[in-house]
């Protein structure tokens, strides 16, 4: 839905024509309104470069960037944005150069956000991009960050055994630095955040059904022992209900169709 | 009146049809998949876990409990290792471009990686590999990066650790990764050579060269990275830019002709060069120096004229010689004993010796500790040693010595003996075969094999009792032990299903290990000397492995053997290296290095006299030579010479040619065997548009069993299978990168199958949006392949099949009888091949490293797709998913024919995972082999690490399975007969009864 409109949509900004840019932003406003709406922080930021110190980035951050030649334009574009919130993003520009840093979590059921214990199962989580392009691992609290990811469209994938994740598609923003969104691929589920959980166990192993009757009946010996007593015990009953006569019938009856028709 | 008389029959006979069909059903009603229960794992499928290469290794002994070794290997896996077994404790296998430069430890609690060129710093918990933390460093890739962490400064206190390369240092926290700071030393062609905190100081030393004749030297504030002191001198023959660190105010480097070495020593803002003369050291010394890394204070090695000479640092510009070695050799890195000794060892290679020398800075003359060891010459020379002492009982230092050796092998020898050695060339197998095993003779092991039936009853009771789930856990374990335990896996002599074999694998070491079906052991090994680093070949390295000699028939006397392709060095144009081994014993036959180069290797499906198969190589110049070398092998090739085509696909060229043979017309003798390629065709793909991403064929040895396929409505499809199908995927250039890389309107993937005797494309398919990576497989007449698709932003699958609708006549038998049929009409190359295709695509979850397909030994088992998922599981989907006739509403006659409804994506059914609960980390590659059982596929799947199962895609429809209980059988025909006797004596009694009456 969203992402379809993101890539296409040209932003066009004329010097002369104001009521092209209050379309433009107003369209841009159709594409998150939804979004934005529900998030709760409300963190604004429109300036000309947004560079987030190191330790900022580990979380998530918004940020936007407008680039504009008009002064005019540039503060109509601020005070269209400052009643606007945008949400929480799920990653920021690093200071380290060329690309964006993308931070996420993977939670699974029971891992507590700083337990070491329970997250046993996941020490080995491997978080992979693209196919395996950059190869990051999940840190005690379940956090993981890739850093220098070109703005584009991205695949998330997260290898761990016995969890079925699904594809993470993540969108970095050419055009708003720093602005991305999550969607998983399986079910095009949207994430207001980069939280990336299972969607089932799996479990590797078929489970012995525990013994019983039904079960050994069923199985290929039971069959041929109903089988076969079935044919001791009710065969007998069901010659003896007959008439002798007819049995004799029958059985003569049988020869004739044995016998050659040619007599 | 008649039909009366008949309804018991007619009942009974109902009956039994019902009862053979629930029968039936049951037998067939199993899941798609061939799932496992877990207490059989083990029973036919072994993992084995490897390392790589190690490249470098630090040790940690703080806590005496769990004494362990670090290792950082050439595989990129990060591993902790129990010193005492060298069992893995945990291993991270980092993404295959994150080479990992260097290891330490940190805090003493965290294993520090810096990999990918030096731009990625991790921490990892030394108990258990979690990883701490990760930082990203800007590095330019031009230079080399290194790690160095600043010893101890309070106990307590967050040491940093400093990661320089270029121009630049960097200093971080151990405790979270956060930079601390940052310094750019603002010199142009500035390279850090070293850098070394002298003892309890706050000040970094950073040594370096600028250009090629200026030496520099800072002194940088420990705490925040600001240059204190800065002084530079410059030397008027200049650096080459290798230098030693001797002192702590004394480097030594080399000059700029590599032919002297000259001395700097620094102090307090002075610099003074002295040049070294050599030949007051080395008498009759001419040509090159070259100055080998060696971390030991006051110490220096050189190589001069291959030979290696030690010597002591006394002063300025004084050297004293202490000791000349010779290859093969290895150093270690200095090792602190106290505050004031520092011991090192020398390993020095003696044909099948290996002479441990352990000297510390008291007494350079002399050793601590001098040991020799006989080594297996499989291994080859010894080529990195880690050393590691503790203390004995009587107080004095004892030494333990981690030795990588030339096959990649890795051992720990202590007090002379080995104490533990690890196969890990078998973590980079570049190719696979396998060879049957011997026949059993007959009386050999009859006797040894049987057990008495009271043993063999037992063990079936209790097996019930397994299958019935009443078995208490310590019956379960010796159920699970007599089923690991069973010798039959393990023999060493043909079966009878055809489950052991040998599988023979060769390394990028140069290394052939032959490994038994049954449990994965090394049967036997050897490393080649035709591909080891020799005179005549400075840069051997491992190609191919291929059957050589399968004694069926002829040579049945004969062991089998495989000959083993290598190319002396990388370019195309090296001259190539033969080897042949015994399949049995692993003994070299015979091995030469050839007179040209090896670019393409065909093995034909033709044999001479002595069953060796003949194989055509093709060398850059486009001629093939033809192997066996003799006269029969050459009778056998030019009866079928007309019929050989093959074709080349260059994929820097965007080319796809296909080739005949020809004979040359001037035959002299030395050129016998050598034949000229006649160029037939080419598809020259438009380079602006289309790039080649992969090509497959369908398997040499593949057997299809039936041409025809029968669909719903009796009708009849006859498969296209031709042995000449080549499947090639191009991709848009724009979109040939990574996934993030391209834009779906510019990304476009073709898919063509073209046949390689003609070079026509019987087929085209394009799909919009689509790009790489792409894997597929070939297998009877149909293509599987697995893409990215960009609009859905999800990776997708293609299945296409390909029909003969020129025999598609031929169903009347009428026709055939009469002669109306078309089977006589001429077939031309040039006419168009009248085929029908069909194709569908579906989504697919995961990212895929390798895909390959089951192979049965008659072809009639239905097929499975082994997909290598991204997580390194290996996925076993049937062939019925990847159906092009599926339909959402399939109907009736469709369903009984075994069509699935359609899904838009492919379903992944855990039990499914041949892997299990297993991970075949850095898997690269998956091998079918079949089995003489029909149902059953041998799966060998490799990568960092082995795993080893066999699958049967039907379940295993031609033998009783492995918990198949015969005490229930017993049971089942003992209570029969009981039946029979019970109701023979009640009828006894009636039929008495009634003739009383």
């Amino acid at each position: 839905m969203v992402w379809s409109n993101l890539g296409q949509d040209s932003f066009r900004f004329d010097s002369t024509g104001l009521g092209l840019v209050v379309r433009a932003i107003e369209r841009e406003r159709g594409v998150f309104g939804t979004r934005i709406d529900r998030e709760g922080t409300r963190r604004v930021v429109a300036q000309h470069l947004l560079i987030r110190p190191r330790t900022a980035v580990k979380r998530s951050a918004a940020s936007l960037i407008v680039v504009v030649s008009s002064m005019k334009l540039a503060l109509l574009l601020f005070l269209v944005l400052v009643s606007n919130f945008l949400p929480s993003s799920l990653a920021a520009p690093s200071s380290s150069g060329d690309g964006y840093a993308i931070t996420g979590r993977v939670k699974v059921e029971g891992m507590t956000s700083k337990g070491f214990g329970a997250s046993s199962k996941l020490l080995n989580a491997k978080i992979i991009l693209n196919g395996g392009q950059n190869v990051t691992f999940v840190r005690a609290d379940g956090y993981f960050t890739f850093h220098n990811v070109p703005a584009g469209t991205h695949l998330i994938e997260v290898a761990a055994l016995g969890y079925f994740f699904s594809p993470v598609r993540v969108d970095i923003s050419a055009r708003f630095p720093g602005k991305i969104q999550a969607a998983l691929t399986e079910n095009r589920k949207a994430l207001h955040e980069l939280i990336l959980e299972p969607l089932r166990e799996e479990q590797y192993y078929e489970i012995r059904e525990p013994f019983s009757i039904m079960s050994f009946l069923k199985s290929p010996m039971g069959l041929m022992m109903g089988f076969m007593l079935s044919v001791i015990f009710v065969m007998p009953k069901l010659v003896e209900n007959m008439d002798p006569e007819e049995i004799r019938r029958a059985q003569e009856e049988m020869r004739t169709n044995f016998l050659p028709r040619s007599s | 009146m008649g039909s009366s008389h008949l309804r018991p029959w007619t009942a009974m006979a109902i009956r039994a049809r019902l009862g053979f069909v629930i029968l039936l059903s049951l037998f067939f009603s199993a899941t798609l998949s061939t799932a496992l229960y877990e207490d059989q794992v083990g029973l036919a499928d072994w993992h084995h876990k490897y390392i790589g290469k190690v490249k470098h290794a630090v040790f940690h002994t703080q806590k005496t409990g769990r004494k362990r070794v670090v290792v950082s290997t050439e595989e990129n896996v990060v591993a902790s290792l129990d010193l005492r077994t060298g069992f893995i404790f945990w291993r991270n296998v980092l993404g295959k471009n994150d080479h990992i430069d260097q290891v330490d430890i940190a805090l003493g609690k965290y294993v520090v990686t810096l990999s990918s060129g030096g731009s990625i710093l991790r921490a990892w918990n030394l108990p258990d590999g979690q990883m701490i933390w990760e930082s990203t460093l800007p590095v330019s890739t031009l230079s080399k990066s290194s790690l160095y962490v600043l010893a101890n400064m309070n106990v307590g206190k967050d040491n940093l650790i400093l990661v320089f390369g270029g121009s630049s240092i960097h200093a971080l926290s151990s405790m979270d990764g956060q930079i601390v700071w940052r310094k750019e030393l603002s010199i142009d062609s500035l390279e850090i050579q070293q850098i070394f905190q002298p003892h309890d100081s706050d000040i970094i030393n950073a040594v370096g060269f600028v250009g090629s004749s200026e030496f520099v030297v800072y002194q940088i504030s420990y705490r925040t990275g600001e240059v204190m002191q800065q002084s530079k001198a410059s030397f008027e023959s200049g650096f080459c830019g290798e230098a030693s660190l001797v002192f702590d105010n004394l480097v030594v480097a080399l000059d700029a002709s590599k032919s002297s070495l000259v001395s700097i020593s620094f102090k307090n803002e002075v610099i003074n060069f002295h040049q070294i003369n050599l030949s007051d050291l080395v008498p009759d010394f001419s040509g090159k120096v070259t100055l080998l890394p060696l971390k030991f204070n006051g110490m220096l090695a050189i190589e001069i004229a291959s030979s290696i000479l030690l010597l002591r640092v006394k002063g300025a510009n004084e050297l004293e010689f202490v000791e000349k070695i010779s290859h093969p050799f290895a150093f270690s890195d200095a090792l602190p004993l106290s505050k004031e000794q520092q011991a090192f060892a020398i390993l020095q290679h003696d044909e099948s010796k290996i002479h441990f020398k352990v000297k510390s800075d008291n007494d350079l003359r002399n050793e601590i500790l001098k040991e020799t060891i006989q080594m297996d010459s499989q291994r080859g020379n010894i080529e990195k040693v880690f050393i590691n002492n503790y203390i004995r009982t009587d107080r004095t230092h004892g030494f333990r010595f981690l030795v990588v050796m030339e096959d990649h092998s890795l051992l720990l020898i202590q007090q002379g003996e080995i104490v533990w050695s690890r196969e890990d060339g078998l973590a980079s197998i570049v190719d696979s075969t396998t060879s049957e095993l011997p026949v059993e003779k007959e009386g050999v092991s009859v006797a040894e094999v049987e057990h008495n039936l009271f043993e063999w009853l037992k063990g079936h009771l209790l097996k019930l009792k397994g299958t019935l789930m009443l078995a208490s856990p310590d019956e379960v374990a010796a159920i699970q032990a007599i089923r690991l335990k069973s010798s039959e896996k393990n023999k060493m002599t043909r079966d009878h299903n055809g489950f052991r074999k040998l599988i023979i694998v060769l390394t990028r070491a140069g290394k052939v290990l032959a490994l038994h079906t049954g449990d994965g052991r090394v049967v036997w090994s050897v490393l080649l000397p035709a591909l080891r680093r020799s005179e005549t070949c400075g840069n051997p390295f491992a190609l191919r492995v291929y059957q050589w000699q399968v004694p069926h028939h002829h040579a049945m006397h004969e062991n089998p053997s495989v000959l083993v392709v290598g190319r002396c060095g990388h370019g195309f144009d090296a001259p190539g290296i033969f080897s042949i081994v015994d399949s049995y014993t692993g003994k070299v036959q015979n091995s030469l290095i050839l007179e040209h180069s090896v670019s393409h290797i065909m093995p034909l499906p033709l044999t001479d006299s002595t069953e060796q198969r003949l194989h055509l190589i093709i060398d850059a110049k486009l001629q093939a030579h033809l192997y066996p070398k003799n006269s029969d092998s050459l009778k056998h090739f030019f009866n079928e010479m007309p019929n050989i085509y093959w074709y080349s696909v260059e994929v820097e060229k965007n080319k796809i040619k296909g080739y005949s043979l020809e004979s040359k017309a001037e035959l002299d003798t030395a050129e016998e065997y050598v034949f000229q390629a006649k160029e037939l065709w080419s598809i020259i793909f438009p380079s602006e548009s289309e790039k080649i991403a992969v090509t497959a064929t369908r398997k040499m040895n593949e057997i299809v069993h039936t041409q025809a396929k029968v669909v719903a409505d009796q009708d009849v499809m006859y498969k296209y299978v031709s042995k000449n199908i080549l499947f090639v995927a191009t991709v848009a250039p724009k979109a040939a990168g990574e996934i993030g890389s391209a834009t779906p309107e510019e990304a476009l993937l073709y898919a063509y199958l073209i046949d390689t005797v003609s070079g026509r494309i019987l087929h085209r398919v394009c799909h919009q949006g689509a790009q790489g990576p792409v894997h597929a497989v070939v297998s009877e007449n149909w293509v599987v392949y697995h893409y990215f698709n960009l609009r859905a932003h999800r990776y997708e699958m293609s299945v296409i099949e390909i029909y003969d609708q020129s025999r598609a006549d031929n169903k009347d038998v009428w026709k055939l009888v009469l002669g109306k049929h078309n089977l006589t009409a001429p077939v031309s190359l040039y006419s168009r091949p009248d085929v029908m295709v069909k194709s569908q695509s579906y989504f697919f979850t995961h990212s895929v490293k390798s895909m390959a397909v089951t192979a049965t030994a008659k072809g009639i088992t239905s097929k499975q797709l082994l997909i290598g998922t991204i997580g390194d599981q290996v996925l076993a989907l049937d062939k019925r998913f990847l159906d092009p006739r599926r339909s959402v509403n399939p109907t009736q006659s469709e369903k009984e024919e075994g069509i699935i409804p359609l899904t838009d994506s492919l379903p992944i059914v855990p039990q499914s995972y041949i892997t299990h609960s297993l991970q075949v980390e850095g898997l690269r590659s998956m091998v079918t082999i079949p089995a003489k059982l029909e149902s059953t596929t041998l799966v060998f799947s490799y990568g960092v690490d082995l795993f080893f199962t066999r699958i049967a895609p039907s379940r295993t429809y031609d033998s009783l399975t492995e918990d198949f209980s015969y005490a229930l059988l017993l049971i089942t025909i003992v209570v029969l007969v009981a039946a029979i006797f019970v109701t023979w004596a009640l009828s006894e009694k009636k039929e008495l009864k009634e003739k009383w009456r």
